[in-house]
């Protein structure tokens, strides 16, 4: 490769790092603003607006809570996600096509259709508003995430492998156990990531199915109406700083995981 | 999460998928297992009717209930309704769309925008992608790849609330420009259809990057070396073995944002001005300020949902042809 | 691959612990509160204070339960979707929407004589020609709002803002935004019209003119406006980064801007203006009534409470005598001098199927133009 190319798409790399960080490090600077308003200029700095998070018992909660219903539904995603990849990837059946948009529906729903559809399906169902409604809700708008995911991963799996498996007589359970699943994992784990921030990040489902309790982005909508205050940017700033560790963390354990496994 | 660790893991899980370990062993020998997955697998038929049952029952009343609800409520004359009040089937709802031109503008505003900063985000990101695909160590891919995603856990509404900082007449662009002596008066970038874009790339940026990386990524080096050795120059290799064996991740990327960008409607709301109003908005003006205009609303999601779906379809039978064209 | 499933798991399993161990102050909370009773609100953000709310559960055993809404339209969709069981007692309407929701019947009469305390109330507020509809009350004041023309006093002149010709004049072109739906009607009035339409129930030919008329003007004026926004955070947001010299806003958020000390002014200009008041109203089959009325009986007890919800909102508080628990500056910024109230009127929801079918679509013809 030519030395000039290189540095140049570093370059464009880098531009984009700046470009998506840029409005982030204005989000964390103005949590230090003395005043009830974000926007330059600054004219005195408190530290009150972070400490002020770690002291409000609802903050908190509110965000140990979207955490608990980001991983519940994450969970059924995933589940519900893979399975539904393992039926489309390479199988020819009847009705294969309509089974495949079904599957995309709700990634390609507007948000707050889905919402007031997920809310009235709901009503019709008998599933009351609260914690339980919004997973679900969550859970199934991210299934064609990692479906898509998941299929396009499926693709790549080098059939002889199965097939060498159940000559030596493993059973297709076992087979998949054993030789699919594995080899699936990198796109779950990476499917996941995504589930988890869809969920932790979704605002109208979470109001539209929730009950009394607010998950952080329906916090945060609320207290918008009083006005953008710094208070929201710490709020954002350390939740974004408790996902992160939690990512990096995770990241670092599938690396560890994978090095393992590779000797 | 690399790839290639997998794959070894794969051929090596190979030798042990016969059930020399105890666990998996002793799970083949055990009756009761033995007795599941001879029913289980009895016949390829049965095997397939057993995987495909729960999928197909999830997809029914999962992905397809709440959709019929909302194209059952497009098409009736009042809803919500009071209790035993009367409610009739109409097609009022969608002749709405047709017979009013005011809301046509909006319609094919947004099919441009969405096509216009779906095309953007692909021209900034393929090359992001291919930096980290191609040039990065796959050591560092993942790291470098997880540091673009941060951003991505702000809520959208603390972002784009950042972004206003950034963009407005006192913002972070204008004073920089200012300190430097570049301008006098602010530059008006906010709340036109600039700021919009920067807040919707924004968004949508992650949706490209992640198909265009794991196309690039699988993308075998030894093809640009084979192609090199023939002679090809940069630009060459790259139009004829790089772009045509990344057409699907295009294809797929392209597709996840045009589809999430029709519906976008916080961002364009919050960043766009008076001559940027998109379809979403007009579509929750029905729910929201109007409120008992539910059919009305439902009825131009659904006109959305289907252009939208079409614009893709075709677009994909595009790109089809055109990968077809290019290997035959 | 063992190894990993069995970390994957334990990572999960200890987020989610993380994640109940944090949960779990309130669910213990919630358990406890279920042997007394319960009364659901729905409110905006600071309409309830906390301290009062905390006086309220200890004096009375009955918990609390506040969902936050952030606006009008999604309140109504949210009850809409709950029917005929609903989950709220009571609910925070803004008056001149009430029509909607009756209509829907969402909403159940308030019954004045179980609140020993509604004499604390304004009567300009409570005895309004807007607050009864049908015969019957149907909620209790306690904030007032008002359209405004808000303007950076370094920019604008106090002059200059006592019309609404200037914001749409061509020295603050690119300087100026509003709310449209809200600038419609007050273009009506700026033109002569009663822009509540009461007075062209009986000639919609009239009032179908007069909307059109409204309408160009504000087609003829787009190139001069910034923005046309939504929410209070946006205008103050354009304020703060000077996007705006002046805008059409609510009096609470320019409220709180000013009281941020940020050099904006506001006024009721010649021409007149409307203004709105947010009631807590009783829902249709509410679960439980009964509370319901003690907490509204409580919530109205002293002029106190409802300085502390100016003091929140920015929002003028509708309690006798509450202005004696605010400090200057919050005076300043909740009070217009008697000259300027004179021009205002209270938005009336008798003519609104009407108005907002002519309006709605206007308001979608200016965007698309």
């Amino acid at each position: 490769m030519n030395r000039g190319n290189r540095i140049a798409l570093a370059c464009v790399y880098w531009a984009f790092v700046l470009y998506v960080f840029v409005p982030l490090i204005l989000m964390i600077l103005m949590g230090f603003k003395d005043s009830k308003f974000i926007g330059f200029p600054i004219r005195s700095w408190t530290l009150d607006w972070y400490t002020g998070v770690f002291s409000d018992a609802e903050v908190l909660y509110t965000f140990g809570y979207s955490v608990v219903i980001a991983v519940l539904s994450t969970l059924i995603s995933v589940i519900v996600g893979t399975w539904i990849a393992v039926l489309l990837e390479g199988r020819r059946f009847w009705g294969r096509a309509v089974t495949f948009g079904l599957m995309v529906l709700p990634a390609l729903v507007p948000g707050i259709i889905s919402a007031i559809a997920f809310r009235i399906y709901a009503r019709w169902l008998g599933i009351e508003p609260g914690m339980g409604a919004i997973v679900w809700a969550h859970a199934v708008h991210n299934v064609p995430f990692v479906s898509l995911v998941v299929m396009a991963r499926l693709s790549t799996l080098p059939k002889s492998q199965i097939e060498a498996a159940r000559d030596l007589g493993a059973d297709p359970l076992i087979a998949f156990l054993r030789i699919t699943l594995p080899y699936l994992v990198p796109a779950i784990l990476g499917a996941s990531v995504f589930c988890l921030l869809l969920s932790f990040d979704d605002f109208v489902r979470s109001f539209f199915l929730g009950g009394y309790e607010p998950t952080l982005p329906v916090l945060i909508f609320a207290m918008l109406r009083s006005g953008m205050s710094p208070e929201i940017n710490a709020i954002a700033t350390v939740a974004l700083v408790l996902t992160a560790a939690i990512g990096i963390w995770a990241e670092r354990f599938t690396r560890r995981t994978n090095k393992e496994s590779q000797i | 999460m690399t790839y290639d660790a997998s794959v070894r893991k794969d051929s090596d899980g190979l030798s042990r998928a016969t059930g020399d370990r105890p666990f998996w062993g002793r799970l083949a020998g055990w009756g009761p297992y033995r007795a599941f997955a001879a029913l289980v697998t009895a016949s390829p038929r049965r095997q397939f009717v057993i995987l495909a049952t729960f999928p197909i029952l999830w997809l029914l009343t999962q992905h397809l209930g709440p959709m019929l609800q909302m194209l059952r409520v497009s098409l009736v004359d009042a809803y919500p309704v009071a209790q035993d009040a009367p409610q009739a089937f109409t097609f009022d709802n969608y002749l709405r769309f047709f017979g009013d031109r005011i809301f046509w503008m909006p319609f094919f505003r947004t099919l441009t925008f969405a096509a216009v900063f779906t095309f953007c985000t692909l021209i900034i990101t393929y090359p992001v992608a291919y930096f980290l695909a191609r040039h990065v160590s796959r050591r560092n891919q993942m790291l470098m790849l997880l540091l673009l995603l941060i951003p991505f856990w702000v809520g959208e509404i603390v972002r784009t609330y950042a972004i206003m900082i950034l963009l407005g007449n006192t913002g972070a662009v204008n004073l920089v420009l200012k300190w430097f002596g570049f301008i006098d008066r602010p530059i008006p970038f906010m709340y036109t259809s600039f700021s919009m874009g920067i807040g919707i790339v924004y968004l949508t940026a992650l949706y490209m990057l992640l198909p265009l990386y794991s196309a690039l990524e699988k993308l075998p080096k030894s093809y640009n070396e084979a192609a090199a050795d023939l002679g090809a120059g940069a630009w060459t290799r790259f139009r004829r073995v790089t772009l045509p064996l990344t057409l699907e991740g295009i294809s797929s990327g392209c597709t996840l944002v045009f589809l999430i960008s029709t519906g976008f409607y916080a961002t364009p709301v919050l960043l766009g001005g008076p001559s940027t109003t998109v379809f979403a908005e007009t579509i929750a003006g029905f729910f929201h300020v109007a409120g008992d205009e539910w059919p009305t609303g439902a009825a131009f999601a659904v006109i959305m949902f289907v252009a939208a779906l079409l614009i893709t379809g075709v677009f994909q039978r595009l790109m089809k042809a055109l990968r077809k064209g290019d290997t035959a | 691959m063992k190894k990993l499933t069995l970390n994957r798991r334990r990572f999960i399993g200890t987020t989610a612990m993380a994640g109940a161990a944090l949960a779990s102050p309130a669910y213990l909370r919630r358990a406890a509160a279920q042997g007394s009773g319960e009364v659901n609100i729905w409110t905006y953000n600071d309409f309830v204070p906390e301290s009062f709310k905390e006086q309220f559960e200890a004096e009375t055993g009955i918990k609390v339960n506040i969902r936050l809404v952030d606006d009008q339209g999604k309140q109504f969709n949210l009850l809409a979707a709950e029917q005929p069981n609903p989950t709220v007692d009571i609910m925070t309407v803004a008056g001149h929407r009430f029509l909607q929701f009756i209509d829907s019947e969402l909403l159940a009469p308030l019954d004045t004589d179980r609140l020993s305390n509604w004499g604390n109330i304004n009567p300009t507020f409570s005895e309004s020609d807007w607050a009864t509809i049908n015969g019957e009350k149907w909620g209790a004041p306690i904030l007032s709002g008002m359209e405004v023309l808000a303007y950076n006093t370094e920019l604008v002149s106090q002059e200059e803002a006592m019309t609404w010709d200037t914001l749409f004049s061509e020295k603050y072109s690119g300087q100026t935004a509003y709310i449209i739906q809200d600038m419609m009607s007050i273009v009506m009035l700026m033109m002569g019209y009663d822009g509540n339409m009461v007075a062209y129930m009986d000639d919609p030919a009239k009032a179908a003119a007069i909307v059109e008329e409204a309408k160009q003007f504000l087609i003829e004026k787009k190139p001069l406006v910034r923005k046309y926004y939504d929410s209070g955070a946006e205008v103050q947001q354009m304020f703060v980064n000077q996007d705006i010299a002046l805008g059409h806003s609510w009096n609470g958020p320019a409220a709180a801007l000013i009281n941020d000390g940020f050099p904006l002014g506001m006024t009721i200009p010649n021409e007149g203006s409307y203004g709105f008041v947010y009631t807590y109203n009783v829902a249709n089959n509410a679960p439980n009534v009964d509370n319901a009325y003690t907490f509204l009986d409580a919530i109205l007890a002293s002029p106190e409470i409802g300085a502390a919800m100016t003091k929140a909102s920015g929002f003028i508080s509708t309690y006798k005598d509450a202005s004696n628990y605010l400090t200057d500056l919050e005076k300043k910024s909740t009070s217009f001098p008697e000259e300027q109230l004179a021009n205002l009127q209270f938005f009336r929801a008798e003519a609104n199927e009407m108005k907002y079918g002519l309006v709605d679509p206007a308001v979608e013809a200016v965007k698309a133009a």
